[in-house]
């Protein structure tokens, strides 16, 4: 929590300056009393119109001095805030940059994003509140009190009761609100799962005649929520009238005390209004500070969930090896075993091969076999949980990410596109990439055709995540934007399940044709794709068999059986 | 923002709260209540201090039943103020959970052409947020505008009884501090859209790289994807400063025109008390009131603008409730029970919409423990014929019958009960594994659980699960790739082993040896029951029985594969542009 303060540091003038120019119009705020006192004491008791005319003045100028602190005072809160959260996000953004993919399974993408967005709203939100009356709040109860024994220190002496009363039962209620209003959400929370549910699930809920069942347990749920609710209410519902009850027999006793030291002849009667109105402006003060310590409180929240996001170590980039250009073997595995965390079993077992450059490697195996989970190993994804993946000869664990990353070029199962424009998603494969470059890309792809069909050609825009493209079409310039990096290693993890036959088979031919010294890693579920590869890695449960098509019929059931399972029996033998 | 209120939302909103008349009742009166024992404290507080002159000219007889006064008034107001919140509270929630659970019973029976059509996210949103806000508004509404306008009526009336004149300094500047909130506000709107909208474009550039980051990484773009980040984020800060900055001038700006009030009053008060129409106590007094009847005003602009939220929150809520329902079962509704799995339909016509026919003609006659395969190029009506199946959705014309029973004239749960389906788009509900093993029999044994996923390939993926069976999954986050929720799935509908089946593209995601395998676990399952399976894999429907050949809301073929290849139709096409590719 504490480190978050280090944003602060830009804007440690306007920190500083918000309160103080907030609390000099608390100041003048405190001396309004006092002029009203001067009215009833002076300008009433002598009938000196001129004083009271003077001493309305002063009021409009101490109200008119206060406009101009207070909206000093905004303007430095409201900077300091807005330029606390933009440093912050900043930084958060640059830390998420840094998560490895084990981080983001953890954490999981859509809570990163709700502290990149709502929680970070909440605490710029937050800040400002406290900057401008954090302070201010607990300054005018202090200073009206100390304004009330300069008036008349024993009547005032119900002041040093009465504010600890007041403090103990806002404070009190406040702080029993805060787990409640937790519990709330909670509760909210589940109703709206519920709601989620009945609509996401219409169609098997029905097909399983659930219909009565979601309705009843959203009934449920939706009555612990109005239970809690009202309990809640209940409770908050105290400040008020019991702030009122104190304010207001301290006023009594007030007046009666003040009755006295006037009876006494020690003090004015326009003393008695000035000590009457302190209290007053007490109370309002005191209800303001407690729905501003709500705020708050939500925004410490906030921040710590920000605060503990950035305190989760990144990944250590300290590699220093090479991918050395002369070692022949690109891709190496050795005993290589993997499992996801938390995961019981190991999704990877015990495997060992080599590819060398240029080489074509395919990949297959049943669902959930841990075809993706391989490849993922090699730009280091994931790390391996035991044995070596090694990269041009040297650890993968060992060579710099930028430089791993780059002699890699991946083609992800989910064919995601950027928005922007065809040719911006093709910089992220070369940032310097060519006109010609592009192009040969996307005709290696397939995708020359639709692309120069759309308005624009390769500057045709793309709507967020490629909407504007079919699948098929995503995956091809997805296909083109890892073609034209032209790294040593190129992975496809099934990035042509949404092409028919032929196109896809016309992609390979292109591919291969270009491929020169990178070696291919096919992923595939049809064995039509990978056939003709110089190695096929079989996998069945996390354990691998490696062999050439013609091998691994013969020797390889479980290769054989997925053949057959997509060919006719004599085509297949 | 002047929007016009819908007088039939208003009706059925006092519908709701009608429920709790006693309640609402009771409230109003504590409210009058509270509002004029809070008027009378200052009026007390006056009167004890006027009888504080000066020096031994102080009436502490006549004064000390007013201080007791102020305290038993206190209690009260404080007592009654508390029941009548409370009240409140008890109304709203129960008002809100009363048209939630209206909300959530409709969505039960509503036709899922609605549930299709509109997106579940608005709909949840309607019951959740729009709900919550509603009730939010309706509890300021009861609480603040009622209060508000008593405390202004009360204040003025106790005004006018002290001085008219003073009072008619204070009526006529109030307003002014409701026109320069309101002049600020009006400037501010620009700025709050400006901000409101490039927030909306740093949201989606966070979603995009944040949900994406897998991507951005491979292709190590974090450092530009941060510098763009920035300039959005350089953006927002401007705009968020100069929005925040100009709103947050309302405050000061009214609290400014109120100490003008203050001061203009003590001035006429002051003048007043010369001339002796006026004693130190009414002024003091008068001062207080002055400044209890400015605040509401400042915050009856608040809950008007939260009121009219309310109402266009309650309007969203409404429409959902009020929708059409599908129809009902009629009372005499047939109860199929262990059916042969018969299926005919007869001159089956239907359409999504009324402009563009869909199904048209539809003829089709299954023999019980009958094997269909549906194929087609997309949108030729394969899933819509499930639809039908199903009753899902109702046919225009034509009739379908299951074991000669009409299915319009059996309930809709007997008739679902009899079919087990798996769709392409797998759902699984939070909850464990097991849990949504079961959804169809509840009372299913682990050992049968066990052995339904065994038979549907999933249980060596289920194990290795953290939890095993017992893991928690959902919808949204589970960690499950597509083939795996589709094995769940298939798994759900092995354990309970209706009559009928129905595969909707249910092993799309799996791999073909995989998927041979669940056939055939399928097929010793299903034996002797009628499946209706939809596939684009052809693999997959060699082996059917028959073979429906759909093209453009027709069947144009019918027959076994054999049958079809010799024909060299449609269908042969179909098959032999597949071989032909590889």
């Amino acid at each position: 929590m504490k480190k978050l303060l280090v944003y602060l540091k830009g804007s440690r003038t306007q920190c500083v300056l918000a309160p103080l120019f907030k609390m000099s119009e608390a100041i003048l705020e405190l001396f309004v009393p006092l002029v009203v006192a001067g009215i009833i004491d002076t300008g009433i008791a002598t009938g000196d119109k001129n004083y009271i005319i003077k001493m309305c003045l002063l009021l409009v100028l101490l109200g008119a001095a206060g406009l101009a602190f207070s909206v000093t005072a905004q303007y430095f809160a409201a900077k300091a805030s807005v330029s606390f959260v933009k440093r912050l996000k900043h930084a958060l953004f640059e830390h998420i940059g840094k998560f490895s993919y084990t981080q983001l399974d953890s954490q999981g993408t859509s809570t990163l994003i709700t502290r990149m967005t709502g929680d970070m709203d909440s605490v710029q939100n937050g800040l400002n509140l406290t900057l401008r009356l954090l302070l201010r709040s607990p300054f005018v109860v202090i200073g009206a009190m100390i304004m009330a024994f300069t008036v008349d220190s024993r009547a005032a002496v119900t002041f040093a009761v009465v504010i600890p009363a007041l403090s103990a039962v806002v404070f009190g209620i406040m702080f029993s609100c805060i787990p409640l209003y937790k519990k709330v959400r909670f509760a909210l929370d589940k109703v709206l799962c519920t709601a989620r549910e009945s609509l996401t699930g219409a169609r098997v809920i029905r097909a399983f005649c659930k219909e009565e069942e979601q309705v009843e347990e959203f009934r449920e749920r939706n009555d612990a929520l109005t239970v809690i609710q009202e309990f809640t209410g209940r409770i908050s519902a105290l400040m008020n009238p019991v702030t009122c009850v104190i304010i207001n027999i301290g006023i009594a006793v007030l007046i009666y005390a003040g009755a006295i030291r006037v009876d006494a002849g020690l003090i004015t009667q326009g003393a008695v209004v000035a000590l009457y109105n302190y209290m007053s402006q007490i109370l309002v003060e005191l209800v303001k500070f407690a729905n501003l310590i709500i705020s708050i409180t939500k925004s410490v929240a906030c921040a710590g969930r920000i605060s503990a996001v950035l305190d989760i170590p990144a990944e250590e980039d300290s590699g220093k090896e090479k991918i050395s250009a002369e070692n022949e073997n690109i891709v190496e595995f050795r005993n290589v075993s993997f499992a996801y965390e938390g995961a019981g079993d190991n999704s990877l077992e015990n495997i060992s091969f080599t590819v060398k450059r240029g080489e074509t490697v395919g990949v297959i195996g049943s669902t959930g076999s841990g075809k993706t989970t391989l490849v993922n190993l090699i730009p280091a994804f994931y790390k391996a949980t035991k044995g070596q993946v090694l990269v041009g000869g040297a650890d993968v664990n060992e060579i710099p990410l930028e430089e791993l990353r780059n002699s890699v070029s991946v083609v992800p199962q989910k064919a995601v596109l950027f928005k922007g424009t065809v040719r911006k998603n093709m910089l992220w494969g070369k940032p310097d990439a060519t006109d010609e470059e592009i192009m040969k890309a996307l005709e290696i792809a397939q995708a020359k055709d639709f692309v120069m069909q759309k308005d624009g050609g390769i500057d045709a825009p793309v709507e967020q995540g490629g909407r504007n493209f079919s699948g098929g079409q995503r995956q091809r310039l997805t296909v083109a934007r890892a073609v034209i990096k032209k790294a040593d290693i190129l992975i496809l993890d099934d990035s042509s399940s949404a092409l028919d036959y032929a196109t896809d088979a016309a992609m390979r031919r292109a591919i291969s044709e270009n491929q020169g010294n990178t070696a291919v890693f096919i992923v595939s579920q049809r064995t039509s794709s990978i056939m003709h590869a110089d190695k096929i890695i079989v996998l069945d449960d996390g354990t691998a068999s490696v062999g050439t098509h013609e091998e691994l019929l013969e020797n390889n059931d479980v290769y054989r059986e997925i053949h057959l399972s997509q060919f006719d029996e004599e085509e297949g033998a | 923002m002047k929007k016009k209120i819908n007088k039939g939302t208003l009706r059925k909103i006092l519908f709701y709260v009608g429920r709790y008349k006693i309640h609402l009742f009771f409230s109003i009166i504590l409210a009058a209540l509270s509002v004029a024992m809070t008027l009378c404290m200052p009026v007390l507080a006056g009167r004890a201090i006027d009888l504080a002159i000066g020096k031994g000219r102080v009436d502490f007889e006549g004064m000390l039943p007013n201080l007791i006064g102020i305290g038993v008034l206190a209690v009260l107001t404080a007592a009654s103020q508390w029941i009548m919140n409370t009240l409140n509270n008890r109304i709203t929630f129960r008002v809100v959970r009363d048209i939630r659970n209206a909300a959530i019973e409709k969505i039960q029976i509503l036709p899922l052409s609605y549930i299709d059509s509109k997106p579940s996210g608005d709909t949840v949103s309607r019951i959740i947020s729009d709900a919550d806000q509603f009730a939010d508004g309706l509890l300021m509404g009861f609480t603040q505008l009622f209060t508000g306008v008593v405390t202004i009526l009360g204040t003025l009336g106790f005004m006018v009884s002290i001085n008219f004149k003073i009072s008619l300094v204070v009526v006529i500047l109030t307003p002014l501090s409701l026109f320069v909130a309101r002049f600020i506000a009006k400037r501010t709107h620009s700025m709050f859209t400006m901000q409101a909208k490039t927030r909306g474009e740093q949201t989606a550039y966070i979603e995009e790289m944040t949900g994406n980051k897998k991507i951005v990484d491979a292709f190590s773009r974090n450092e530009k994807t941060l510098e763009e980040f920035d300039e959005i984020n350089e953006r927002y800060q401007k705009y968020s400063l100069k929005a925040i900055f100009f709103s947050s001038l309302t405050n000061p700006s009214t609290r400014f025109v109120n100490s003008m009030v203050y001061a203009a009053v003590g001035l006429a008060g002051a003048v007043a008390a010369v001339g002796g129409s006026i004693t130190v106590g009414g002024l003091s007094c008068f001062l207080s009131y002055a400044n209890q009847y400015t605040k509401p005003f400042n915050e009856i602009s608040g809950v008007i603008a939260e009121l009219q939220n309310a109402l266009a929150c309650a309007e969203r809520l409404f429409e959902l409730i009020e929708q059409e329902p599908q129809k009902p079962d009629a009372p005499d509704a047939a109860v199929l029970e262990n059916v042969d799995g018969r299926v005919e339909m007869e001159n089956v016509a239907f359409s999504y919409s009324k402009d563009k026919e869909l199904i048209r003609n539809l003829n089709l006659s299954v023999e019980s423990g009958n094997r269909i395969a549906i194929v087609g190029p997309t949108g030729c009506g394969k899933t819509t014929l499930v639809n039908l199946l199903m009753r899902f959705y109702d046919v225009d014309e034509g009739k379908i019958s299951v074991d000669g029973i009409d299915i319009n004239a059996a309930t809709r749960e007997s008739l679902r009960r009899s079919y087990g389906m798996v769709l392409q788009d797998t759902w699984l509900r939070e909850g464990t594994v097991k849990e949504n093993i079961a959804m169809g029999k509840p009372d299913a044994t682990d050992e049968e659980i066990i052995a339904a996923a065994k038979a549907a390939h999933a249980h060596s993926f289920i194990k290795r699960l953290p939890k095993g069976y017992d893991t928690v999954i959902s919808d949204e986050a589970s960690g499950l790739s597509q083939g795996q929720k589709q094995l769940l799935c298939i798994t759900r509908v092995m354990l309970c082993l209706p009559p009928m089946l129905i595969l909707d593209e249910a092993t799309s995601s799996i791999d073909t040896r995989t998927e041979i395998r669940i056939q055939k676990a399928f097929s010793a399952m299903m034996q002797g029951r009628t499946s209706f399976i939809v596939a684009h894999r052809l693999s997959t429907i060699k082996n059917a029985d028959v073979i429906l050949v759909m093209k453009d809301g027709n069947i144009i073929e019918q027959g076994s594969h054999d049958e079809l290849m010799k024909k060299e139709g449609f269908y042969c096409g179909l098959y032999n542009s597949r071989m032909d590719a590889c």
